[in-house]
């Protein structure tokens, strides 16, 4: 099905498309040589069109707060300006428990344990111009982008992860790290999105700063460094993983395990700008991010800090970062989130 | 071999020259860099331009971003922990401007709010820029990246690139061990012959081959990769998916082959598809070795299902099987997508026949149960020796699905009543008809199977893992189960092909099938 916002019912995309539908009639099989349809649209953000399930890690794993369901938790999909589309399935699930019945141990385990191959180690250590400062505004900016584009949260940590190991492979010049910044968000999208930002956007979000030529030419370098190892475990991963977890093990309602999931991917959205913060795993920064959105919704039964199998001196480091953290962006943070939530979270109390 | 030594070390005399030149012109950029002030001043701060260290960068590192306005919906990041702790929270620091990145850093940043379509192209939305910048031409750009000048990649650059890889000093022993691997031959063309093109598609051409190195035979799939989008996702998906699945029953990629123009992906060759197995045997299968395919195909889903990935682009023509009848599962382009359009990204048409009527009605939803529904489909076909929902529209596929399997209602769906295609589609009321009526070899057990695989529900699917253990199975024998990942079943030697009925030996020519030219490879 070609989701609704890409092709408007007059494009000329969208007909041909039906067309194409037709004539595939006896060869349904068979791969269509028919050079591909450019849109000759002008650029538009995904996110005015309803585009669901967002969540990157919905491959196993459906939430409401991934948008795949909007009907219990309209918090969570108005923040993404999503409304839900009609189907059985969404009305019905709210966190795929069966799935996680079957391969949530499996799937956790063997990300938990590639991890720390993934993990940039002092990405910034040995680069000559390209500064943690430099890193927090380009991210400060990615995010923004992201949300405009309507991706996925586990698509911006792809990004991040990509950008990061890239970083710590090759000197990048400080011109050109917004390139690398647009390129890394191309690659990630490209693994995990349906439809991928179009690299002409990419490069109008530039300023035409850079040429296409350029792009595509990072695009291959950054592969190439990287030797095409690109599924990085990610907190988007994790911080669904311990919510359905808590769920399942009966520690919490479902409405409330969402709600700190939505509130601690704001949490984690904001570590993701602060090189600081480079320094813990992902699964390290999900528990935490949870623990933390536990604490401000004030659940009475807040999430198990050893769930993720941590030392306790590391949570406990994570955890009082993460709370200057967001005690230094409370604003930034309130308007990330959606209203709702907001409302019941107190900003304040993350400081106790 | 003496070549090949000779060779080496004109390579390893080569890339030290291209090291040190790198590391030159690094360090020659970053000195214009710092001279160049009125262009980009690295620092505003009154930093040092010297210094890059990351703690003194702390210390300095003020928050980028002016006042923030009452409501900003797409908020900016600003604070940082390290701002934080240096600084005392005044209102200087807001005041302070970067514009080494030139990515908003005039405040302008703040707007970077609204949704409208137009913002994300004006200048001042969420382009976070200034106004006045200089166009980095493209010789900046490579020297920037520590590339050579010429914009185009110079043939056999990316080669290079990987021989003599880390700019910064590494360990030795990680250098070595890449160049004595490219040593061998591996990540090199030269070391694949080509023999024939056995497919093409948009953005691949599949070519049999032979490797030089092990005398084996390989398929060869080539991507071209310009694009006007640049790599194509089906490519990046598949590379790096299958880098990490070594399982029996998926297809092994041996090695990558990245070119300026193209990229190679070096699998193990399998002698056919399902498709043409079933073609092969005049769809006559033996019913014994549907259900060892069956069984290779639940297996390599489940080790797919358990790394949290999901395959759905299940069809026959992706099932590759060997001599041996080992059946490896093949082609994760569409793996990991969110979705699976009617189109793939490349506008490719994309088979209805294998999806599941939860998918085909709009739903968005996916797990792991969306790759049962085309195993039921399969395991069907194979034992009935015909496509189980030939359906060439969505809406053909639907009612296909509906007349055998009954048209869902309330009670057999729930939820299904208020979905909006189904509620338009208005299909006619049909009762479900026993399956066996359509696939009469299947016994009892093989009919419960798949009734599990089919069902309208996709949380009620059976797992691949769970359907492994099935009691249709159970004529397999125990020890099926406790083989490890990377052994093939038929190393037991309970489990043994049998011969199909209906398979055509290749000494009859009448077959009139002359497509099926790699047949005579088989038995």
């Amino acid at each position: 099905m070609v989701t609704p916002c890409l092709t408007s019912p007059v494009s000329p995309a969208a007909r041909v498309g039906r067309q194409d539908n037709d004539q595939n009639l006896r060869a349904p099989v068979k791969k269509s040589r028919r050079p591909r349809l450019r849109r000759k649209q002008p650029l538009q953000p995904r996110n005015q069109c309803p585009l669901l399930g967002d969540s990157g890690v919905r491959d196993l794993f459906e939430s409401p707060s991934s948008g795949s369901d909007g009907a219990d938790s309209p918090a969570a999909s108005a923040a993404r300006g999503c409304s839900p589309l009609p189907g059985p399935a969404q009305q019905l699930v709210q966190l795929d428990l069966q799935t996680f019945r079957d391969y949530g141990q499996s799937c956790y385990a063997f990300l938990k344990a590639r991890e720390s191959h993934f993990h940039p180690r002092e990405s910034l250590a040995r680069q000559p111009q390209v500064t943690a400062e430099s890193r927090c505004k380009l991210l400060s900016w990615l995010i923004p982008v992201h949300r405009q584009f309507g991706l996925s949260f586990e698509s911006l940590c792809l990004t991040v992860n990509t950008l990061d190991r890239f970083l710590t492979t090759t000197p990048v010049a400080a011109d050109c790290f917004q390139l690398l910044g647009v390129t890394s968000l191309l690659i990630a999208c490209k693994q995990v999105e349906v439809h991928p930002p179009r690299v002409k956007q990419l490069l109008a979000l530039c300023c035409g700063a850079f040429s296409r030529q350029q792009l595509c030419n990072l695009e291959c370098i950054v592969l190439h460094k990287l030797h095409f190892s690109l599924g990085a475990p990610t907190i988007s991963f994790f911080l669904e993983h311990f919510t359905h977890a808590r769920v399942e093990a009966g520690q919490a309602e479902v409405s409330e395990a969402l709600e700190a999931q939505a509130l601690a991917r704001g949490v984690a959205e904001l570590s993701l700008a602060d090189y600081a913060f480079t320094s813990y795993t992902p699964s390290l920064l999900a528990i935490c991010c949870l623990a933390l959105a536990d604490r401000m919704l004030q659940l009475p039964r807040p999430v198990d800090l050893r769930l993720g199998g941590h030392s306790e001196a590391a949570l406990q480091d994570c955890l009082g970062k993460l709370q200057l953290l967001v005690s230094i962006n409370g604003t930034s943070l309130t308007h990330m989130l959606p209203l709702q939530i907001c409302e019941k979270c107190s900003l304040s109390l993350s400081l106790k | 071999m003496k070549k090949f030594k000779r060779r080496l070390s004109l390579t390893l005399r080569g890339s030290q020259t291209i090291d040190e030149s790198l590391s030159e012109l690094a360090e020659q950029m970053t000195i214009e860099e710092n001279s160049n002030k009125d262009n980009e001043p690295i620092v505003k701060n009154g930093r040092p331009p010297t210094s890059h260290s990351m703690h003194s960068f702390l210390h300095q590192y003020t928050g980028s971003f002016k006042k923030p306005p009452l409501r900003r919906p797409h908020s900016v990041i600003g604070g940082s922990l390290g701002s934080f702790m240096a600084m005392p929270r005044n209102g200087s620091r807001l005041d302070i401007v970067h514009e080494n990145l030139k990515m908003g850093s005039d405040g302008e940043s703040d707007q970077a709010s609204g949704t409208s379509s137009d913002e994300v192209q004006s200048p001042t939305g969420v382009c976070l820029r200034n106004r006045i910048h200089r166009r980095i031409s493209m010789e900046d750009l490579n020297k920037r990246l520590s590339l050579p000048a010429d914009i185009r990649i110079p043939d056999g650059y990316l080669e290079k690139l990987q021989i003599n890889s880390p700019p910064f000093d590494q360990p030795m022993s990680r250098r070595s061990r890449r160049a004595s691997l490219s040593e061998i031959g591996f990540g090199k063309m030269e070391t694949y012959i080509k023999l024939e093109k056995l497919g093409e598609g948009t953005y691949a051409t599949v070519y049999k081959g032979r490797s030089k190195l092990t005398e084996n035979l390989v398929a060869l799939k080539e991507i071209r990769l310009e694009h006007e989008e640049g790599a194509p996702c089906t490519a990046i998906r598949e590379v790096s998916l299958l880098k990490d699945l070594k399982h029996a029953n998926i297809v092994t990629l041996h090695d990558i082959v990245h070119t300026d123009k193209s990229l190679t992906l070096v699998f193990e060759y399998l002698d056919k598809d399902l498709k043409q197995y079933m073609d092969d045997c005049g769809n006559i299968m033996s019913m014994h070795n549907v259900k060892l395919f069956l069984y290779q195909i639940l297996r390599g889903l489940a080790y797919c299902h358990r790394r949290k990935v999901l395959h759905r682009d299940l069809k026959p023509q992706n099932l590759l099987i060997n001599e041996k009848g080992e059946l490896k599962l093949a082609d994760f382009g569409l793996a990991r997508a969110k979705s699976v359009p009617t189109k793939t990204y490349s506008n490719e048409v994309v088979t209805l026949w294998y999806r599941p009527p939860d998918v085909l009605l709009g739903s968005s939803e996916y797990s792991t149960q969306i790759d049962m529904w085309g195993v039921g489909c399969i395991f069907f076909e194979m034992a009935s020796g015909r496509p189980l929902f030939p359906g060439s529209t969505v809406e053909d596929e639907l009612h296909l699905i509906f007349r055998l399997l009954g048209t869902p209602s309330q009670e057999t769906w729930p939820g299904v009543s208020s979905n909006d295609e189904f509620k338009n589609y208005n299909f006619p009321k049909y009762k479900p008809q026993p399956l066996v009526n359509h696939a009469p070899r299947l016994d009892s057990e093989g009919i419960e199977l798949i009734t599990k695989f089919l069902q309208y529900e996709s949380k009620k699917r059976v797992s691949a893992e769970e359907a492994m253990k099935h009691v249709y199975f159970r004529s397999l024998g125990p020890r099926i189960h406790a083989l490890p990942e990377s052994v093939s079943i038929f190393s037991l030697k309970e489990i043994q092909l049998q011969k199909d009925p209906g398979f055509r030996n290749s000494s009859y020519p009448e077959t009139g099938h002359g497509k099926n030219r790699r047949q005579s490879m088989l038995f």
